[in-house]
């Protein structure tokens, strides 16, 4: 009793651990996150179709295997890794142009950085019923400008060529996002200290030099963060898609998330998506991991 | 889509015209007592889940208060578009919900519901329950079979369709009524009826083909007219197809391919593919020549759906459409336009698609239920319904578009519905019918693109569906 009383008493002298106060969210976030994930995985071993009785056997690695073994399936991991990567590219390197541009201090500068915002506040399905109406080849304003100022001869049939599709695939989100990732690095390049820049400026650097060898390192950690943030945001990029090019012409566009979707939601052969869902998410956990293991060996922001 | 507004004399007409569809059914007073009679508690309010202009929303709303009229219960309708119905239908009945009493169905959905919707065949057996207001055989019994008529365990079957419908017959075969046929969907042709009465466009095309210009009603003549009327200059073009990546692809086809001698149902009794065959190829190669060789459509039909096929028409540019729906050209177009049904070949099998009313199996007013759709889909509802340009599943209620005013504002659409309708082909009924679709949907837009042969396009494709069918166990 003894040993007791004064194990009580200890506990109770010590502020309260970490553990409890996290409980709350810890609590949350299982509900919300890990027990999901841990019933996907379980799903994923099954034969589940919400509607078909018989079903709910277990079947080991079927469905993973036909996961691997499905050509459509490296297909559409391949347009969705091309997709992340036009798309991220093209995000930070216009990104960071207009940070530059709108670092000017200028009087338009804050008017521009509130306009900035307005692609980012948009609903991407909205966005892209309204890219799908400018696109149309018969009545957009798009081919309509076109030809009237004689760019070309012919209205451009935008969503039926795989090649002008993917452009007009990734020029959408190039659009909604780059202001996004602008404004991160906007916030870099306006914490960035005068001081190295006027010693460089005095040892005789001209403009680029002192942007690449003192803006450009002291903004890694930013253009690190809006990398990661971008790269994960286009992994799950679906509504889009969905409703600009639907996957098409063909199959040209057809990323992962629509197979999912199909599977899931049309066929709703729950089985089948969690094996698929679970693959890309082992894909995703994987290119994730490496940028930050990149990216931490310039930059100490993305350790621990 | 623009709604003209009422001409007084139309006014006159339509008031007219109800007084004497009213004249024709019978009176309010009497139709409560069409409908059977039930034990039970009476339930103050039955749920329904509809879609949204898919299968015409506002009919439904039209007829909620002589529903409350009528059946004495308060109707309330929740609705929503297409790909959300369908998650919503889905996640209701896996979950065992009671929250909806009555549910629409639409009928790629019912191979993977046969366990989970209400079958009605004892219902509708029970003179008591279903009274004379069910009139079975008013339906339209090719739309009758193809969507309320399933296998519970092999639900990939189809009833043999005798023409009659016989509750008993379906019960012996062990197949039993999953709901009753509220909107029926078929694929019709749309034409400028003014370019086609021009004189000017007459005597052009008679010079040119040695023959009067007339609607066409075969493939071959469909592909001269829509040759004669493509002017780019104009901007005039022949026809819009639905070449896009889509379901509508897939319909586009398959009404050619039925056409071409082919089964319209893609897939056939041994789950082999149905449309890798001669007639296919030609069919395809057809489609794919009136966009690439031919040039007869707008620009951008490789990606158009049925509502760029609906716009493109309505704004003008084309001298026919096929679509699913009534058309209404744009106010500065200047012209008419007239529906007929889609041209045929060695034979004819537009795509049709039609929606029905399920009672949900979990509901505890199950039986109200059905009398509310009994309700629902009688010739009483749907005449009233055509206000809103329903589609109708009773052959009294075409014979009564006719020569209803309401409908005249629509030409031949109504009897150009019915008589395809009547010859109409469905969908294959596979439980994983998204898959298969998609996979020849895919092959239509490649070689309506020029992106593969129709030959090529359609091989890939049936190597694929064999292999979605495999996985899906149908052996």
């Amino acid at each position: 009793m003894a040993v007791l009383r004064d194990t009580l008493g200890r506990w109770r002298a010590r502020p309260a651990p970490g553990l409890v106060l996290l409980s709350p969210v810890l609590a949350i976030l299982a509900l919300m996150t890990i027990g999901p994930a841990f019933f996907i995985f379980a799903r994923s071993v099954f034969n589940t179709d919400l509607m078909n009785p018989g079903s709910g056997r277990f079947v080991g690695l079927t469905n993973y295997a036909n996961v691997v073994t499905n050509p459509d399936v490296w297909h559409d991991l391949g347009n969705t890794l091309l997709f992340v990567c036009a798309a991220v590219a093209l995000e930070l390197c216009f990104g960071l142009l207009l940070a530059i541009l709108l670092s000017q201090k200028l009087l338009e500068s804050n008017l521009v950085a509130g306009l900035l915002i307005l692609p980012m506040a948009m609903t991407p399905a909205v966005s892209a019923l309204i890219w799908r109406e400018l696109l149309d080849p018969n009545f957009g304003w798009v081919s309509y400008y076109l030809q009237a100022w004689h760019v070309t001869a012919d209205p451009i049939a935008w969503l039926s060529n795989t090649n002008t599709s993917w452009i007009a695939l990734v020029g959408l989100n190039v659009w909604q996002w780059t202001p996004f990732v602008a404004l991160i690095l906007l916030a870099g390049l306006q914490g960035i200290p005068l001081e190295p820049k006027e010693a460089a400026a005095v040892d005789g650097a001209n403009a680029w030099q002192a942007f690449l060898h003192i803006t450009l390192p002291m903004l890694r950690p930013f253009i690190a963060i809006a990398l990661l943030l971008r790269v994960i945001d286009a992994f799950k990029t679906f509504d889009a898609i969905q409703i600009l090019t639907g996957g098409g012409p063909g199959t040209s566009t057809e990323v992962i998330n629509l197979m999912i979707y199909r599977v899931a939601l049309q066929d709703f052969n729950v089985g089948a998506a969690s094996a698929l869902g679970v693959c890309f998410l082992l894909v995703l956990a994987f290119v994730v991991q490496q940028l930050i293991r990149i990216l931490s060996r310039s930059t100490d922001v993305l350790e621990d | 889509m623009s709604k003209p507004t009422l001409s007084r004399r139309d006014a006159l007409k339509l008031g007219a015209g109800t007084v004497a569809a009213l004249a024709a059914v019978p009176a309010p007073s009497a139709l409560a007592s069409s409908l059977g009679r039930l034990g039970g508690a009476k339930p103050s309010q039955l749920r329904i889940l509809y879609t949204t202009v898919e299968a015409d929303v506002d009919a439904i709303k039209l007829v909620i208060p002589d529903f409350k009229k009528e059946l004495g219960i308060d109707l309330k309708l929740d609705s929503m578009p297409y790909n959300a119905l369908q998650q919503k239908v889905f996640a209701e009945l896996a979950s065992s919900s009671s929250y909806y009493d009555i549910i629409i169905v639409d009928t790629p959905w019912m191979p993977a519901l046969t366990h989970k919707i209400q079958p009605l065949t004892d219902y509708v057996l029970n003179k008591q329950l279903s009274g004379s207001l069910l009139d079975l055989q008013d339906f339209i019994s090719k739309v009758f079979y193809d969507t309320a008529v399933y296998h519970p365990d092999r639900s990939y079957l189809h009833f043999p369709s005798t023409g009659t419908i016989d509750p008993a017959a379906i019960k012996h075969a062990g197949f039993d009524i999953f709901g009753l046929p509220i909107q029926a969907n078929a694929l019709t042709m749309s034409y400028r009826k003014d370019l086609f009465n021009d004189s000017a466009n007459k005597a052009a095309f008679k010079s040119k083909f040695g023959r009067p210009l007339t609607v066409p009603t075969t493939w071959s003549e469909f592909k001269q007219v829509a040759t004669f009327f493509t002017r780019p200059g104009q901007r005039l073009f022949g026809t819009t197809l639905m070449a896009g990546t889509g379901d509508w692809a897939t319909d586009d086809f398959k009404s050619l391919l039925a056409s071409w001698g082919g089964d319209g149902h893609l897939v056939n009794d041994k789950f082999q593919p149905a449309f890798n065959s001669a007639a296919g190829v030609a069919a395809l190669t057809y489609y794919a020549d009136l966009i690439n060789t031919s040039k007869v459509t707008p620009p951008g039909v490789t990606s158009f759906s049925w509502d760029e096929a609906a716009s493109t028409f309505d704004a003008g540019l084309t001298a026919m459409s096929m679509n699913y729906h009534t058309e209404a050209l744009n106010s500065n177009v200047k012209g008419t336009l007239d529906y007929a049904m889609v041209p045929h070949g060695v034979s004819a099998g537009p795509h049709f698609g039609t929606w029905m009313l399920s009672v949900n199996p979990y509901s505890k007013n199950r039986e109200w239920a059905y009398q509310g759709i009994v309700w629902l889909t009688s010739r009483t509802a749907q005449s009233k319904m055509l206000q809103t340009q329903l589609h109708p599943t009773r052959h009294s209620v075409y014979k009564e578009a006719l020569s209803s005013p309401v409908t005249s504002k629509f030409g031949s659409f109504y009897k150009v519905l019915e008589a395809s309708l009547s010859v109409g082909v469905g969908r294959p009924r596979l439980r994983n019918y998204a898959d298969v679709d998609q996979a020849v949907w895919v092959a239509v837009n490649n070689a309506a693109r020029g992106s593969a042969t129709p030959k090529a396009a359609l091989a890939s494709a049936a190597s694929k569906v064999t292999s979605l069918l495999h996985q899906a166990g149908y052996k």
